[in-house]
C-alpha cells in the first residue's frame, strides 16, 4: 500500500513533465509573460489561481498589504484578521475566523496556495501563523470550492510570503506587556539563477491561554519558533524551480487549579504543537501562451497534550495529521478575450489520535480531483469566469463544486460584479473516527460516525447501554456540507482618494453536521454521534470605504450586517412549536421576531481606522466594533432567542506610531486595547490593555545587479 | 469572587421582580433565598425550594451523590409527605435529582398517572383525551426522564439543568384528581447559575425544584 503511494508520486512526477506558476516572482523571463497578462499594478491569484490585476478579476478579492500588517503592530495572524471588515474572530481550541457568519471550519487557510492542516474541532488556530515575512494576504469571500475543494466554502485566506530577491538582511525586536518578546530575523540572498530567503521568528510570552474542558483560564507561558525557507532556481529561460519549507514549533505550559468541594486540585499541563511543511514546485513555459506548474506539497501537523495531576495519572491526548498532495495546474491564454486552466490533483491524508480506537493506526483519506476553469470576455466591459472542480473521496460521497461569476465595467468609476457558486467541507476524521470518553467530565462520549453503531453494539453486547436514543437509527454515511453562495457587488471609485465597495451575500447552507445524543451510558452519562442534519442560511451586506483626506491623512471605515438562521428553526417557531420565558419565569409562546439565529454571531461588526502617514513617520487609530452575540440558551428551548444569553457588545481601539529614524533604524510603538476591555468568558483571548515598542534595524540590502 | 458575583447576580434578579396577583401569572418570588415555601393565589399553588435529595458528597470516581431518597409531595393538602408515608396515598408527585415519580404502577399504591403538555399553563383547561395517561414502570416513568425528553434539557458542557419552556405536566394524583403543574427552575432561590460559575455552586444549589400547579 505505502509502495503503492510513493510509486503513484514518482509516476505523476515523471509522467506530467511540467510544471507551475509560482509567486510573482521578478524574474526576467517571466515579464514576457506577464507582460502578456498585461499586469503591473497589483495582482492577485487567490481568486482565480492565475496572476489577474485586481481591478481586472470577476471575483472580489481583499488584499491585506504588508504596510499595514507592520502598521498595525500585528504579530500573529490572528492580530491583523481581527482587524477586517466581516472577519469575527472566535475564541475556543484556539482563534478561529468566521467569514460571512459561517464557523471557522469553512474558511480554507492556505499559505502560498497551499492548505495548512491540524484543526481542533474545526478550528485552524490563526496563532500558529507568525506575520513576519508576509508579502500580503489576500481574502476572497463566498463559496470558493470550484478551485480550492474542500473547506472552502465560506471563503479563502491565502497568505502571501514575500519573496523579494534583493540582497537584505534585517532584524526586528519587539517587546511589550505579559513579557511579550517577538523577535523576526529576515535573510534574502540572490546569486545568478538562485534565490534563497529565510525568515525566523521566535514568539514568547506570559500570555493568556485557556485549555479545553476546563472552566478557568490561567495566565500561561508560551513560546513559539517559526522557521520558513524559501529558496528557486531558474533552470532554463522557461523553467523553474521554487522549494519552501517552514516549521513551526510551539509549546505552552499550563499550571490549573481546579476546586472541586473545597478541595484544590493542581495540574501541570504542557502542550506542544509542531507544524512541518513542504513544498516542491516547477513552472515551466511552454510558449508564452501556455504554462504548466507541478505542485508537490506534504505537511504533517503533530499535537501533543499531557495534563498531570497531582496524585493522577497523567492524561495525554495526541493528534498527528498528515497531508499529502500532488497537483498540475496548466494555464492556457488563447488571446484576449480567453483563457483557460485546469488541473489535476490527488491528496493523501490522515490522522492519527489517541482518541480514536486504535492510536498506532493512521486513519486515511485519498482524494482525486480535477478543476478546471475559464474566463472569457465578450465585450471589453464585461468578463466572466466559469469553472468547476470533481472531488472524488475515497470515504464519503464525491463533490461537485461549480462556480460562475461576471464583473461589469460600466465605467472608469463603476464596477458591478455578480457570483454564484457551490462551496462544501468534507467530513473530518473527528466527525468520521473518533472515539473519546471524558472522563474527567462525566464520562460522556463522543463516537464518529464510522464508529457510533459498532461502538455503541459492542457496549450493549457487555450490557453498559441504558437506552438508545431516536436518532442512533438515524446515523448512516456522513455526506460533505453543501453551501450555495450568492454575492453582488459594486466598486466605485469616484476619483483617485475615494473608494467605496458594496456587497451583499447569501449562503445556504445544506447538510450541516451537527452532534446528536444517540444512546445512554449504563452510567446515565450521555453518548454522542455525528449526523448530516442542519440546513442554515446567512446573508448580510459588507461595505468599505477608505477616503484620502490630503496626501498624510487617510481615513477607512467597514460594516457587516449579518442574518443567520437556522432553517429547521424556523419552521417550528412558525409552526407554533417553540416557547420561551415571560417576566414571570413560566413559559409564554416565542414570537419569530424574537428569534437570533446561530449564536456566537454578532449582526453589526463594524471597524474604522484613522492613519497620519508622512515620509517617515505614521501613527494610526484603529477601532473594532462587534454588537452583542449570543452565548447560551438560558431559556432551554433550544434554540437562540432576545431571552437568551448574550456576550455584550463592545469596541476596541489600538493605537500605533512609527518613525523611520535614518536608512537603517526604525522604531514603533503601541498600545492595544486602550480602553482595557476585558470580557473573560466570551471574550478569554483579548488580553487587557497591552503596550509594546519595536525596533528594526536593516543591515544589509542591495538590490539585485 | 464568582459566589459574591451570583450573589449579586440574585440580589439585583430579586429586586427587580414584584407580587402579582394574576391567576395565570403567579410570580415566582426569587427574593426568597432558598427557603422552602409555598403559598396559592386564585387557586394556583406555587411551590419554591422544593429540595429533591441535594448533593451531600463526590464518589471517589467524581460523581455528586445524595441520600438517594425522594421528596413526596400531596398536590391536595399543599405539603410535603413524610417518607415513612411513601407508600400510602398521601402523596400524588415525588422529586429526586431531575426524576418524577407519580403515585400508581411501580412508585406507588395509588391511582396517579402523568404525560406531558406541550404548551402553555394558562391555556390547558382539561386533560386531552387523546393523550394517554401512563404510570411509572421504573425504569420508565410517566414522565419521561432524560435530557429534552421530558421537562428538561441538560446542558453538558455547562452543567447545567433548565426546564424547557413549554412543557406542562399533566399529573392524576394518588385519589384520582387531575392537575396540570409547570416547573419553573431546578435551583436554590429560583435562580438557575451563570454558565461561568464553578461546577462547586453548579452542584450545590441544584435540585430545589420550583413549579407552580393547578387543580383542573
Amino acid at each position: 500500500m505505502k509502495g503503492l503511494k510513493y510509486h503513484f508520486f514518482i509516476i505523476f512526477l515523471f509522467a506530467s513533465s511540467i510544471a507551475s506558476y509560482a509567486q510573482i516572482a521578478a524574474d526576467s523571463s517571466y515579464h514576457s509573460h506577464l507582460k502578456q497578462y498585461n499586469i503591473k499594478e497589483e495582482t492577485v491569484v487567490t481568486a482565480t489561481r492565475s496572476e489577474r490585476k485586481l481591478s481586472n478579476v470577476a471575483i472580489p478579492t481583499k488584499i491585506i498589504t504588508q504596510k499595514s500588517i507592520k502598521q498595525a503592530g500585528s504579530m500573529r495572524l490572528s492580530d491583523i484578521l481581527q482587524e477586517q471588515s466581516g472577519l469575527f474572530l472566535t475564541a475556543g481550541f484556539g482563534t478561529g475566523v468566521q467569514m460571512q457568519g459561517l464557523n471557522p471550519d469553512y474558511t480554507l487557510i492556505m499559505i502560498n496556495g497551499e492548505p495548512l492542516v491540524g484543526r481542533t474541532s474545526g478550528v485552524l488556530d490563526l496563532n500558529r501563523l507568525a506575520v513576519g515575512n508576509i508579502k500580503k494576504i489576500e481574502i476572497v469571500k463566498g463559496p470558493s470550492s470550484s478551485l480550492y475543494g474542500s473547506e472552502a466554502m465560506a471563503g479563502v485566506i491565502n497568505i502571501i510570503t514575500d519573496q523579494t530577491t534583493n540582497n537584505k538582511l534585517a532584524a526586528s525586536l519587539r517587546y511589550g506587556t505579559y513579557n511579550t518578546k517577538d523577535v523576526n530575523c529576515n535573510t534574502t540572498f540572490s546569486k545568478g539563477k538562485f534565490t534563497f530567503s529565510h525568515f525566523l521568528n521566535s514568539y514568547q510570552s506570559d500570555g493568556f491561554s485557556i485549555r479545553p474542558y476546563a472552566v478557568e483560564r490561567t495566565v500561561a507561558p508560551i513560546w513559539r519558533l517559526t522557521n520558513q525557507l524559501h529558496t528557486s532556481y531558474q533552470l532554463s529561460a522557461k523553467t523553474k524551480i521554487d522549494l519552501d519549507l517552514r516549521y513551526a514549533y510551539e509549546h505552552i505550559q499550563n499550571e490549573i487549579a481546579v476546586t472541586n468541594n473545597g478541595i484544590i486540585t493542581y495540574s501541570k499541563g504542557n502542550e506542544y504543537h509542531r507544524d512541518v511543511n513542504l513544498n516542491p514546485v516547477i513552472t515551466h513555459l511552454f510558449s508564452n501562451k501556455l504554462k504548466s506548474t507541478l505542485r508537490l506539497y506534504a505537511t504533517n501537523y503533530n499535537a501533543d497534550q499531557n495534563l498531570n495531576t497531582s496524585g493522577n495519572s497523567i492524561y495525554d491526548d495526541q493528534l498527528n495529521h498528515q497531508f499529502v498532495r500532488a497537483e498540475n495546474q496548466t494555464d492556457y491564454y488563447l488571446n484576449d478575450q480567453i483563457s483557460f486552466n485546469a488541473g489535476v490533483g490527488y491528496v493523501q491524508e490522515g490522522v492519527k489520535s489517541n482518541r480514536y480506537e486504535l492510536n498506532s493506526a493512521r486513519r486515511t483519506n485519498n482524494i482525486a480531483y480535477v478543476f478546471a476553469q475559464t474566463e472569457i470576455k465578450p465585450v471589453e466591459k464585461l468578463t466572466i469566469i466559469a469553472g468547476f472542480r470533481y472531488d472524488n473521496n475515497q470515504l464519503f460521497a464525491a463533490a461537485f463544486s461549480p462556480k460562475i461569476a461576471a464583473m461589469f465595467k460600466a465605467n472608469d468609476h463603476l464596477k458591478f460584479n455578480a457570483s454564484i457558486g457551490r462551496g462544501f467541507k468534507a467530513p473530518d476524521f473527528r466527525q468520521l473516527y473518533l472515539n473519546f470518553t471524558n472522563t474527567a467530565a462525566g464520562g460522556y462520549s463522543v463516537f464518529g460516525a464510522l464508529e457510533a453503531q459498532k461502538q455503541i453494539e459492542f457496549l450493549q453486547s457487555i450490557g453498559q447501554i441504558l437506552s438508545i436514543e431516536s436518532d442512533y437509527y438515524k446515523l448512516k454515511e456522513l455526506h460533505p456540507e453543501y453551501a450555495t453562495g450568492i454575492n453582488f457587488g459594486l466598486q466605485y471609485n469616484p476619483n483617485q482618494q475615494i473608494q467605496f465597495d458594496l456587497s451583499f451575500f447569501r449562503n445556504d447552507v445544506e447538510n450541516l453536521i451537527d452532534t446528536r445524543l444517540v444512546a445512554y451510558h449504563k452510567s446515565g452519562a450521555q453518548i454522542f454521534s455525528y449526523l448530516n442534519l442542519k440546513n442554515a442560511y446567512t446573508q448580510g451586506v459588507e461595505s468599505q470605504m477608505s477616503v484620502k483626506i490630503t496626501p498624510q491623512f487617510a481615513v477607512s471605515a467597514g460594516y457587516q450586517y449579518l442574518l443567520t438562521a437556522d432553517k429547521d428553526q424556523v419552521k417550528d417557531i412558525k409552526a407554533g412549536k417553540i416557547y420561551t420565558i415571560d417576566a414571570s419565569g413560566f413559559a409564554r409562546l416565542m414570537r419569530l421576531g424574537e428569534y437570533i439565529g446561530l449564536p456566537n454571531r454578532s449582526k453589526h461588526m463594524a471597524n474604522f481606522k484613522l492613519t497620519y502617514e508622512n515620509e517617515n513617520f505614521f501613527t494610526n487609530l484603529r477601532i473594532i466594533y462587534r454588537s452583542k452575540w449570543a452565548v447560551s440558551d438560558k431559556d432551554g428551548n433550544g434554540l437562540y432567542n432576545s431571552n437568551d444569553g448574550f456576550a455584550n457588545a463592545f469596541a476596541q481601539i489600538n493605537i500605533a506610531a512609527g518613525k523611520q529614524i535614518n536608512k537603517q533604524f526604525r522604531m514603533q510603538i503601541g498600545c492595544d486595547n486602550v480602553s482595557n476591555y476585558i470580557d473573560i468568558a466570551n471574550l478569554p483571548n483579548l488580553a487587557g490593555r497591552t503596550f509594546y515598542t519595536t525596533l528594526s534595524y536593516q543591515f544589509y540590502q542591495k538590490n539585485k545587479k | 469572587m464568582k459566589k459574591n458575583q451570583i450573589l449579586m447576580a440574585m440580589a439585583i434578579v430579586a429586586s427587580s421582580f414584584y407580587a402579582c396577583t394574576d391567576n395565570t401569572n403567579s410570580m415566582i418570588d426569587t427574593s426568597n433565598n432558598g427557603t422552602y415555601k409555598v403559598y396559592t393565589l386564585n387557586d394556583v399553588t406555587v411551590v419554591q425550594n422544593l429540595i429533591a435529595d441535594t448533593i451531600i458528597g463526590t464518589s471517589a470516581q467524581g460523581q455528586p451523590f445524595g441520600t438517594g431518597h425522594f421528596t413526596f409531595f400531596s398536590l391536595k393538602n399543599r405539603a410535603i409527605v413524610p417518607l415513612a408515608d411513601s407508600a400510602t396515598n398521601n402523596w400524588d408527585v415525588a422529586f429526586r435529582g431531575t426524576t418524577i415519580l407519580t403515585n400508581a404502577g411501580t412508585s406507588g399504591p395509588g391511582m396517579g398517572g402523568a404525560y406531558t403538555h406541550v404548551g402553555i399553563f394558562a391555556d390547558v383547561i382539561s386533560f386531552n383525551a387523546d393523550s394517554t395517561i401512563r404510570s411509572d414502570a421504573a425504569p420508565v416513568y410517566a414522565i419521561k426522564t432524560g435530557s429534552n425528553k421530558g421537562w428538561y434539557v441538560y446542558d453538558g458542557p455547562n452543567n447545567l439543568i433548565t426546564p424547557i419552556p413549554g412543557r406542562v405536566l399533566m399529573i392524576r394524583g394518588a385519589e384520582g384528581t387531575l392537575y396540570k403543574l409547570e416547573i419553573n427552575n431546578y435551583y436554590k432561590g429560583g435562580l438557575t447559575p451563570l454558565t461561568t460559575a464553578t461546577s462547586a455552586i453548579k452542584l450545590s444549589t441544584q435540585r430545589y425544584y420550583n413549579f407552580r400547579y393547578k387543580a383542573l
